[in-house]
């Protein structure tokens, strides 16, 4: 490893594939590159058909790049023993269906080469973690979608792995699951485990990733971190009240340079960060109500519908 | 953990998935009762009806084995692949050749489980129609475990690189022609041609030479069974599958999953 925290190095990545029997070779992957962080959680955004899937596979040695190197732990992707230290979880995790929920996680076990003597306690863990343990003995044939995708999440880091790949990790399960997933992954950076995160739901990045790249059509169009766009300096704020008298309004939009939309039941407004609190104060005293507050900082949202409207416009 | 252990490991699950598949109860059911039939055949017969008999259920142990075997290989790389338990698997310490000599171990070892179940059917079939169990029976029973073995270790080359129906039909082709192989060397030697003696002998020598392992005739007629007509088979089985699952590992190596 060039260096200690460098627990994932992607250099120069190109990966092409050809369609069918076809002698064109259509180019996936454009050279990319990014490196993961110990302890970190990085997200790797994108839209459908991006690349972040053939990166995963790519590092999970499923599929050979064809030019470029990646590295997990100092270890090239070729070779396996190393895996040892690598949770996986692929994107609509499928699994032998006439096993039964703790079947799969000893089988994962005994093939990660955890010791007997520890390979139960492990498992009757991992399947608490996931909220499966009254499920254990049931066929995965009869689990809903969100249960396979747990027992998918605790088949990756049954061998308390260092480093954790998850792909949409948080695909087909419910609200309540999503929480429950987005908890049991910051727990794992809590534990000191690093974890890299595909995944195309912008508001599950922004609430757990420490960084995140944005690929589009295979090519990494912005990295950085997440505190970068969250904190990024003063920012405008969109206020919304009711009650709203024309002679207020004016004094708004002259004294504080508010911009109003509506009038009477519903005015929404955009102030300045600084001039939030003098312009509820002027709305209060004139018996307005304050119906809603929102500091409209630069999201991910916007910095990756920015990154795909670049690519379009290159193109 | 050795790649013994993970091998065995991934053998383990595989024979578990075949157990619990209903599918292959129902071809057992099948054999058993072809098995079986050969004692209404043997009992209208005027002669030798025992041998008749044990005729029957020999060619119905080889032909639902070989069945079994064919339909189940061909299927056992593609149907990870396509249900991607194989991305999962792969991301442990696993190597991809571990992956397939242990898919391969796993079918041997159903298959094995079922020729078994089919052979125990043929002796008390047998011995109720007062027919002779002996040594020449077992010899035949275990030689076609041995070619099954190479018939699974085809279907499992052909399953590493192409799909099931593709697979289904080259294995059944290899098959076939392994069994008719003596007879094209025959005829590439009876012929005034050299070239087609060169290529009769070419695919002789690679090509299985099945018809080795077919004692039937031996055993049901009772003839004297040389024991190296038992060994030698065993030592070329185990040749031939030592190759055919060094290249399917190689070309398995190669294959990128999309």
């Amino acid at each position: 490893m060039s260096s200690e925290s460098e627990i994932v190095q992607v250099r120069d990545v190109v990966k092409d594939f050809r369609p069918g029997f076809g002698i064109r070779k259509k180019r996936v992957l454009h050279g990319i590159s990014f490196d993961v962080m110990q302890g970190e959680i990085f997200g790797f955004v994108g839209p459908n058909g991006a690349g972040k899937t053939t990166t995963l596979k790519l590092l999970m040695g499923l599929i050979r790049a064809t030019s470029g190197t990646a590295k997990i732990l100092g270890h090239d992707i070729g070779e396996t023993a190393f895996r040892r230290e690598v949770g996986f979880l692929p994107e609509n995790a499928y699994f032998y269906d006439y096993l039964t929920g703790r079947e799969v996680l000893d089988f994962y076990a005994r093939l990660s080469g955890v010791p007997s003597r520890e390979r139960a306690n492990r498992v009757e863990t991992l399947l608490d973690w996931v909220g499966l343990s009254y499920a254990g003995d049931s066929r995965i044939r009869t689990y809903s979608k969100g249960m396979a995708q747990r027992v998918g999440i605790a088949q990756a880091l049954v061998h308390d792995p260092s480093v954790v790949f998850l792909d949409e990790p948080m695909s087909g399960l419910d609200p309540i699951g999503r929480k429950e997933i987005r908890d049991l992954i910051i727990r794992l950076r809590t534990e000191g485990k690093t974890v890299f995160m595909n995944t195309h739901i912008l508001s599950d990045v922004e609430m757990v990733c420490d960084r995140v790249a944005i690929i589009v059509e295979g090519k990494i169009r912005y990295q950085g971190h997440t505190h970068d766009f969250l904190d990024d300096g003063e920012h405008d704020c969109e206020i919304v009240v009711s009650g709203v008298e024309p002679e207020l309004a004016t004094q708004l939009e002259e004294r504080h340079g508010a911009e109003l939309r509506g009038q009477g039941e519903r005015v929404e407004m955009r102030v300045a960060e600084k001039k939030v609190g003098a312009v509820l104060d002027a709305v209060l005293k004139a018996r307005g109500r304050v119906l809603a507050v929102t500091p409209q900082r630069v999201s991910l949202e916007s910095i990756f519908l920015d990154a795909v409207r670049e690519e379009e416009g290159a193109q | 953990m050795k790649a013994i252990e993970r091998i065995w490991t991934i053998g383990l699950n595989t024979v578990r998935e075949a157990i619990r598949n209903k599918l292959l109860y129902t071809l057992l059911f099948f054999a058993i009762v072809m098995i079986g039939t050969g004692v209404i055949v043997g009992s209208i017969s005027y002669v030798e009806g025992s041998r008749i008999l044990q005729d029957v259920g020999l060619a119905s142990i080889r032909l639902f084995s070989t069945g079994i075997a064919i339909f189940v290989g061909v299927g056992l790389i593609h149907g990870e692949v396509y249900r991607r338990t194989i991305y999962t698997i792969l991301s442990k310490p696993v190597s991809r050749a571990e992956f397939l000599i242990g898919k391969f171990v796993g079918l041997v070892m159903t298959i094995w489980l079922q020729l078994l179940i089919m052979s125990a059917a043929f002796v008390v079939v047998s011995l109720l129609s007062g027919a002779p169990v002996d040594l020449g029976h077992a010899s035949a029973l275990g030689l076609i475990g041995v070619e099954l073995a190479i018939v699974v270790a085809v279907a499992t080359l052909f399953s590493a690189f192409t799909t099931p129906m593709l697979a289904s039909f080259f294995t059944l082709g290899i098959y076939m022609m392994g069994h008719l192989s003596r007879d094209l060397l025959q005829i590439g030697a009876n012929s005034e041609s050299a070239s087609l003696e060169r290529i009769t002998r070419v695919i002789y020598e690679v090509l299985p030479d099945l018809e080795m392992y077919n004692l039937s005739i031996q055993a049901v007629h009772q003839l004297p069974i040389a024991a190296s007509e038992v060994w030698l088979p065993v030592l070329y089985g185990l040749g031939y599958v030592a190759a055919i699952l060094f290249a399917a590992s190689h070309i398995f190596e190669r294959r990128d999953f999309k």
